[in-house]
C-alpha cells in the first residue's frame, strides 16, 4: 500500500490543481456548460411535463408519465448513446455535426448531444421536484387569488409558482451538483471535459493516481463553490420573514455535510 | 317569491340563487337553496356544520360548479351562459371577470405568504384590473388604514396576528371593489381576543351599505349589523327573516335547538 504512496508524484497533483494548462482550462470550461444548459434545459422539460401531467387533454398527461416513467428508469450512460449514435443506428445518418453553433459560442457535436441528452434525463427528475413543489402549496392560495379574479394562468405564475420555488430550490440544487459529476459520462462520446482530460493524461502517462486525484479536487471544488451560491440564493428566496430563517453560513452548513456536523455541534 | 316578476326585481338584486343544487358524489350538500339579497342588505347565514353554508357561499362566485339551479349577482348568470335551453358552462376569463366583482373572505385569510400586507392587497388591482401601480398603493394605503393596519403595509404575513391577517384579507377584497362581499366564517379560525377587532370592520362596512352575505356564529354580530338572518340546515334555508324575528321567535322546531344551542 504505502509503496503506492511513495510513488504518488505530489509535484504533479498538484501542478495540475493550481497550474492547470490551457486544454485543461478548456475541459473545466465544456464541463460547466454542459452542466449549466443541461441544467436549464431539465429545468424547461420539467416544468413543460408538469403541467402537462394537470392537463385536461389525456394524451398529455400519459405522454407526461411515460417520459418520467422511461428516463428515470433506464441508465442515463444509455440514454446518453441513444441520443448520439441513435439516429445513426436506426437511420443511417449522423444527427449531430462536428460542430454546433449557439450564437457566439461553437461546441462541439458530441457536447451538444450531450446536453440535449442529460437535458431530457434532467427534465423527468425535475418534474417530479416541480410537481411536489407545486402540490405543497395550500390549495387556498389558488383560490384566494381565483376569488380576486385571477385566471389559473396568472395566479399559477405570481402565487403558486413563487411559493413553490422555495420548496424546488433546495432538491434543484441537489440536482445541478449531482450533475455537474454526471457531465463526466460524455467522456464516452468523446467529450472533452474534465474527465476526459484527466483519462488522456492517464493512457499517455501511466500516472492515473496524480490525475484522478487531481480531477477528484477540481470535481469537488466546482460543487462546493455551487454550494455556496445555492446557499446564497435559498436566503434570498426565503424573504418572508419566517421564523426558521437560517442564516447564510447555515445554510452553507446544510448543504455541506461535513460541516453540518462541526454547525451542530457548536 | 319575486321570482315571477324577473327582471325588474333582479335589477335591484345583489344576488339571485335559484333553486341552486350541488352534489358531491353521492352526497348531496345543497338540495335546492333559493335566496335574494338586495343591494345594500347584509345578510347572515347561520346553521350546524356540514349543512351546506361554505358550499353555498363558494358556489357563488362558482369556485364550485352548481347542478341545477341558477346564481344570479346584480342579474348576471355566474358561471354559466345560456345555451339552446340549458346552460354551458362559461369560459375561464369571463368567470375570472365575474369573480372579481365579487369578494370572498375565508376562514383561514390565505394570504399571500410571499407578499407583504400591502402586497396582497395591490395584487388583483395591479395585475387584474391593471390599475396604475401608484394609484393601487394609494388606494391600498386607505384600505389598510381603514382597517386599522396603515402601519403594517410592509409587514408580511407571517409576522402578523390572526386577526390582522384576516383584516389584511378584507382589505384585499375590498380593493378590487366588489359589489358584494362574501364572509366565509372569517372568525372561527382565530383566538377570541382577535374576533371583536375584525367583527368591528365588517360591521363599519356594513353600516356604510356594502352587500354582504356573511356565514357566521357571531350572534352579536348578526344582532347589529343583519338585515336579515337565514338558517340553513340540510342542503336548504329553512327559514329567513330580520334578526329581531328570527332570534326571540323561531318559527322551525329545527332553529330553535340550533340557536338554542349556541346563544
Amino acid at each position: 500500500m504505502w509503496v503506492a504512496a511513495i510513488h504518488f508524484d505530489w509535484h504533479l497533483f498538484f501542478q495540475r490543481i493550481f497550474h492547470p494548462d490551457h486544454a485543461f482550462a478548456r475541459a473545466l470550461w465544456t464541463t460547466v456548460y454542459i452542466a449549466v444548459a443541461a441544467q436549464v434545459i431539465g429545468v424547461v422539460l420539467g416544468l413543460v411535463a408538469a403541467f402537462m401531467r394537470t392537463s385536461r387533454f389525456l394524451p398529455l398527461r400519459v405522454l407526461s408519465g411515460a417520459y418520467v416513467l422511461v428516463f428515470r428508469g433506464t441508465p442515463v450512460i444509455v440514454q446518453i448513446f441513444f441520443v448520439y449514435f441513435g439516429a445513426n443506428l436506426f437511420l443511417g445518418f449522423n444527427l449531430f455535426p462536428r460542430t454546433v453553433s449557439l450564437g457566439p459560442l461553437t461546441i462541439p457535436g458530441a457536447a451538444f448531444a450531450g446536453i440535449v441528452a442529460l437535458g431530457i434525463n434532467e427534465g423527468a427528475y425535475m418534474r417530479e421536484i416541480i410537481r411536489a413543489g407545486i402540490d405543497s402549496i395550500d390549495r387556498g392560495q389558488l383560490e384566494a387569488a381565483r376569488s380576486l379574479g385571477m385566471t389559473s394562468r396568472l395566479a399559477t405564475r405570481r402565487i403558486v409558482l413563487p411559493q413553490a420555488a422555495r420548496v424546488i430550490v433546495p432538491p434543484l440544487g441537489n440536482e445541478f451538483n449531482s450533475m455537474l459529476k454526471t457531465t463526466s459520462l460524455l467522456a464516452f462520446i468523446g467529450v472533452y471535459e474534465l474527465f476526459q482530460d484527466a483519462d488522456i493524461h492517464y493512457s499517455t502517462t501511466f500516472k492515473p493516481a496524480e490525475y484522478f486525484a487531481a480531477v477528484a479536487c477540481w470535481y469537488l471544488l466546482l460543487t462546493t463553490g455551487w454550494s455556496l451560491i445555492q446557499a446564497w440564493i435559498e436566503r434570498r428566496l426565503s424573504v418572508s420573514d419566517r421564523a426558521d430563517r437560517l442564516s447564510f453560513w447555515e445554510r452553507v452548513a446544510e448543504a455541506w455535510a461535513p460541516a453540518q456536523v462541526w454547525a451542530r455541534g457548536r | 317569491m319575486s321570482a315571477t316578476n324577473g327582471r325588474s326585481a333582479a335589477g335591484e338584486l345583489a344576488l339571485h340563487a335559484l333553486d341552486v343544487r350541488k352534489r358531491f358524489g353521492r352526497l348531496e350538500v345543497l338540495k335546492g337553496v333559493s335566496l335574494e339579497v338586495p343591494r345594500g342588505e347584509t345578510v347572515c347565514v347561520i346553521g350546524p356544520s356540514g349543512s351546506g353554508k361554505s358550499t353555498f357561499l363558494r358556489c357563488i362566485n362558482h369556485l364550485e360548479k352548481i347542478d341545477s339551479g341558477r346564481i344570479e349577482v346584480n342579474g348576471h348568470l355566474i358561471g354559466y351562459r345560456e345555451r339552446k335551453g340549458g346552460l354551458a358552462e362559461d369560459s375561464e376569463r369571463s368567470i375570472a371577470r365575474q369573480r372579481a366583482e365579487i369578494g370572498l373572505v375565508f376562514q383561514r385569510f390565505n394570504l399571500f405568504p410571499h407578499m407583504t400586507a400591502l402586497g396582497n392587497v395591490i395584487e388583483a388591482p395591479v395585475r387584474v384590473r391593471k390599475t396604475r401601480r401608484e394609484d393601487a398603493v394609494k388606494e391600498a394605503e386607505e384600505l389598510l388604514a381603514r382597517v386599522g393596519l396603515a402601519d403594517k403595509r410592509d409587514v408580511y404575513p407571517g409576522k402578523l396576528s390572526g386577526g390582522q391577517q384576516q383584516r389584511v384579507a378584507i382589505a384585499r377584497a375590498l380593493a378590487m371593489k366588489p359589489s358584494l362581499l362574501l364572509f366565509d366564517e372569517p372568525t372561527s379560525a382565530l383566538d377570541p381576543e382577535m374576533i371583536g377587532e375584525v367583527l368591528q370592520v365588517m360591521k363599519e362596512l356594513a353600516l356604510e351599505g356594502m352587500t354582504m352575505i356573511v356565514v357566521t356564529h357571531e350572534m352579536s354580530f348578526a344582532r347589529e349589523a343583519a338585515v336579515r338572518m337565514a338558517m340553513m340546515d340540510d342542503g336548504r334555508i329553512i327559514e329567513e327573516g330580520p334578526p329581531q324575528h328570527f332570534f326571540d321567535a323561531p318559527e322551525h322546531e329545527r332553529t330553535k335547538l340550533f340557536l338554542s344551542k349556541i346563544l
